[in-house]
């Protein structure tokens, strides 16, 4: 079993998501899975050549992969909050609207 | 035999995690692929980040669980049975070429070998360093909750 290929369908699983959802929460979906393919070819590549350095770099990415969800939450809150919607078509209409009003 | 199993299941629940239009059946589906993939690395002998993966993973997930409850509309129309198992079969046969085909390995001279622990020691500086983005992200989160109180309240 080949991980490098397994971990390229992942990526091109999340990149899909990515690129064709228009909700916030599908998109940070997938990204997690953009995420989960990355590491996932960092450790098993290392662990194929036993070297444990991969093993503690992962573990490291880790916690910016927390960071990084924890924004985009943070972002998906507040987009929901104040503009009682998590679709990006719904939200870039209602920026462009405000921009508008502003402008007029 | 497992390893081919798991690998198909990852791209399977993965798929199913980005076409199901209901967000919690898609976390559901999320928690699947983290599952299977703290397996696969516990299978290949990384037992720390397997444990660290499944950790990390389900934390997340509860907030997602807990995220998509609160915030995701209800659906009018549902999808059909026969759809899901289209893309079922469509994962099933995305995971073909991970488990037949193989890639040619680069075989590197670079000796960095050393043990878990000591490798982590090493790293110790870029560990203090990333904790201190972790706590720089918590300090903006909470300042941004405060902000928005304040003009929730003016």
């Amino acid at each position: 079993m080949d991980y490098v290929i397994l971990s390229i369908t992942l990526l091109a699983i999340g990149f899909y998501g990515l690129l064709t959802k228009h909700s916030l929460l599908k998109i940070l979906i997938s990204i997690e899975l953009i995420a989960i393919a990355a590491s996932m070819n960092f450790v098993l590549l290392a662990s194929s050549l036993n070297k444990n350095l991969g093993e503690v770099f992962l573990i490291l990415a880790f916690t910016t992969d927390t960071c990084l969800t924890a924004v985009i939450f943070a972002l998906l809150i507040i987009a929901s909050k104040r503009y009682g919607t998590c679709d990006i078509r719904k939200l870039a209409k209602l920026e462009k609207n405000s921009k508008e009003g502003e402008d007029g | 035999m497992i390893l081919e199993v798991v690998a198909a299941g990852l791209v399977i629940s993965a798929c199913l995690a980005i076409y199901l239009e209901e967000a919690i059946y898609s976390v559901v589906c999320l928690a699947c692929t983290v599952i299977l993939i703290s397996l696969l690395y516990a299978v290949n002998g990384t037992v720390y980040v397997a444990v660290f993966q499944f950790a990390i993973g389900l934390g997340t997930l509860a907030v997602f669980f807990l995220s998509s409850e609160m915030l995701s509309e209800k659906l009018k129309k549902e999808k059909s049975t026969r759809n899901t198992l289209l893309i079922v079969a469509l994962g099933m046969f995305m995971s073909f070429p991970a488990i037949f085909l193989s890639l040619p390995t680069i075989q590197t001279n670079i000796s960095i070998d050393s043990s878990f622990v000591q490798a982590l020691w090493n790293l110790r500086a870029l560990d203090i360093v990333l904790q201190g983005l972790v706590m720089l992200t918590v300090a903006l989160g909470i300042a941004i909750v405060l902000y928005e109180r304040k003009r929730g309240e003016s």
